[in-house]
């Protein structure tokens, strides 16, 4: 049978009802929340500069099919898009996507040394390998673009490496994926940065971060609970739209500790729409032009994009597998081993979702 | 008569076919709104090629899940939509469809006004046909049928539009205009309403 809607519904009402029931409550502890802020001395405000007519907008994203042990054979795919959108006097755009298969026993493990143990690279950690991915991608967009024009590299999501089972892999597997993979590719961008003119920034949309409540003395001067309350909450109360917070570094220890001058640091930025956490490596961070930039470009690639920036939009599109390419990319494998007069065991499990018998 | 061989110089590729059968084809542009005009006289196929006259011209979204939007409220004009959104040109995508009216003739000297034995092949390349190329296979007109059995009034509109073109091509068009009238008077002459509106929209 399908959902039964009827039942959901009134379930959905009743969460509506105990929402409105404790918002008076919250608004109190909000403001109060927001006055400690003001007093912390961190509530600086920074209007956007007006954005520059020429400039050009690179983003990359990917989407991936896991490891399936219901599958003939394990393997996995990872796409990766790569977007170029430019403006100005000479318009121009690039959009791509390059799909890589994970087949063999080393690309489908993390952390491979004589003497450890590897990780084999599925859920989590497949995501994990995937946002290196995109990095890598972006730094070689970077490079293929590296002239005078004035460019903003954007990323989807978080410029820090995590996941909530990250600090459960040993560490030579952690230090693998930052060392072999996800730094290096900032090294690139920096380097690009260096020569040419671009500015580096990740952008989250709807961020449920607590890292400047956290910082808020709030236990000494309530009693509430406000364990709801995110960062998000109090810079909707501090920001008018346009304008940027300050600068905070990450509290993460394990950024402090191995991103060198990669370390993360975020504004909140309130667009037209929404309020987004942007997050920079600290060489764009501790340079205000290169800071001001990712404020300006970010605020002009939201309104191109009715809301969201449109080049990460755009990569997103380019990226992602829809439901039918993920059932090719099944029958393909299945076809592939046919091919080889090889076994094509498929689970009787796998079979059976796809049949559908009445 | 001008054949083949010595008129696809004046030619530029406009597109390939992407869907296709016994009686039209569609093409799908290599430029957003890089259709050629309504009525125009297209040519696919380098080894069997077919002639189609360009019936309905359609630009949307690439990707049938993703519908344009408004996006010009605060642009100066329609260009300018265009120049601060250039992922538009990679999104949107024009096609056109063709109806198929004729063929060289094996030896490749003379033309065969009808349905050929098999229609363009995918990926066939699409040339625009330049004026002499549309002059010679204009000479005759028998093909005409053909694009007048789609639904009037568009259809009338697309025959009106190809003699307009081709009327263009002649040095003399409107000695070329009076034999068009009177071929079509002959084909029209049980529904007067359809004669008189294409003939109407030749005089305009």
């Amino acid at each position: 049978m399908p959902l039964d809607l009827h039942s959901v519904s009134a379930q959905v009402h009743a969460m509506g009802d105990d929402l409105r029931a404790h918002s008076a409550g919250r608004l109190d502890l909000l403001e109060k929340a927001v006055e400690l802020f003001k007093a912390s001395g961190s509530a600086t405000r920074f209007s956007p500069a007006s954005p520059p007519n020429d400039y050009r907008a690179l983003a990359t994203d990917g989407s991936h099919i896991d490891v399936d042990r219901h599958m003939p054979v394990p393997c996995a795919l990872i796409n990766i898009s790569k977007v170029m959108l430019q403006y100005g006097s000479a318009p121009g755009v690039r959009l791509g996507s390059q799909p890589r298969l994970y087949a063999t026993a080393e690309e489908l493990s993390v952390g491979t040394q004589a003497d450890q143990e590897s990780q084999p690279l599925t859920g989590a950690l497949m995501g994990l390998r995937r946002t290196v991915e995109e990095v890598t991608a972006l730094a070689e967009l970077a490079e293929e673009h590296a002239d005078t024009l004035l460019t903003l590299g954007l990323i989807d999501g978080s410029l820090i490496l995590w996941s909530p089972e990250f600090h459960s892999y040993p560490e030579h597997v952690r230090r693998s994926l930052l060392d072999d993979g996800f730094l290096p590719a900032l090294d690139r961008l920096k380097a690009v940065a260096e020569r040419k003119r671009l500015t580096v920034a990740a952008y989250i949309s709807m961020p449920r971060s607590t890292t400047v409540v956290n910082m808020l003395p709030l236990q000494e001067h309530t009693q509430g609970d406000y364990r709801w309350m995110v960062d998000r909450d109090v810079f909707e109360r501090t920001l008018a739209v346009g304008e940027r917070s300050g600068t905070f570094p990450s509290t993460s220890a394990y950024v402090r500790e191995h991103y060198r001058e990669h370390a993360t640091h975020f504004y909140y930025l309130k667009t037209e729409q929404e309020m987004a956490r942007v997050e920079v490596p600290a060489w764009v961070a501790e340079d205000e032009a290169l800071l001001a930039l990712t404020h300006s470009l970010l605020l002009d690639q939201c309104r191109k994009g009715l809301g969201y920036p449109v080049a990460i939009m755009e990569a997103h599109e380019q990226a992602v597998i829809g439901g039918h390419e993920r059932e090719l990319f099944r029958q393909m494998v299945e076809e592939a081993l046919a091919r080889q007069g090889l076994d094509v065991y498929t689970s009787e499990k796998a079979r059976s979702k796809r049949l559908r018998w009445v | 008569m001008n054949t083949i061989a010595n008129t696809t110089n004046y030619t530029t590729r406009l597109g390939e076919v992407v869907e296709t059968s016994s009686a039209a084809f569609t093409v799908q542009c290599y430029d957003l709104y890089g259709a050629p005009a309504l009525g125009a006289l297209v040519r696919t196929g380098r080894d069997s090629p077919v002639y189609g006259v360009v019936r309905n011209v359609v630009t949307s979204s690439m990707d049938p899940g993703r519908r344009p939007v408004a996006r010009g409220q605060d642009e100066a004009d329609e260009e300018a939509v265009y120049r601060s959104n250039p992922q538009l040109d990679k999104l949107l995508r024009t096609d056109f469809q063709a109806t198929i009216v004729g063929y060289p003739d094996s030896v490749g000297t003379g033309m065969r006004y009808g349905l050929p034995s098999q229609p363009p092949r995918i990926h066939a390349f699409v040339h625009a046909c330049a004026p002499p190329e549309v002059r010679a296979f204009a000479e005759d007109l028998r093909f005409l049928p053909l694009v007048l059995a789609g639904a009037a009034p568009e259809a009338d509109e697309v025959v009106a539009a190809f003699l307009r073109q081709a009327a263009s091509a002649h040095d003399d068009s409107q000695a070329f205009l009076m034999k068009a009238g009177r071929q079509i008077a002959r084909l029209l002459s049980r529904d007067l309403q359809r004669l008189n509106a294409i003939l109407g929209s030749l005089r305009a």
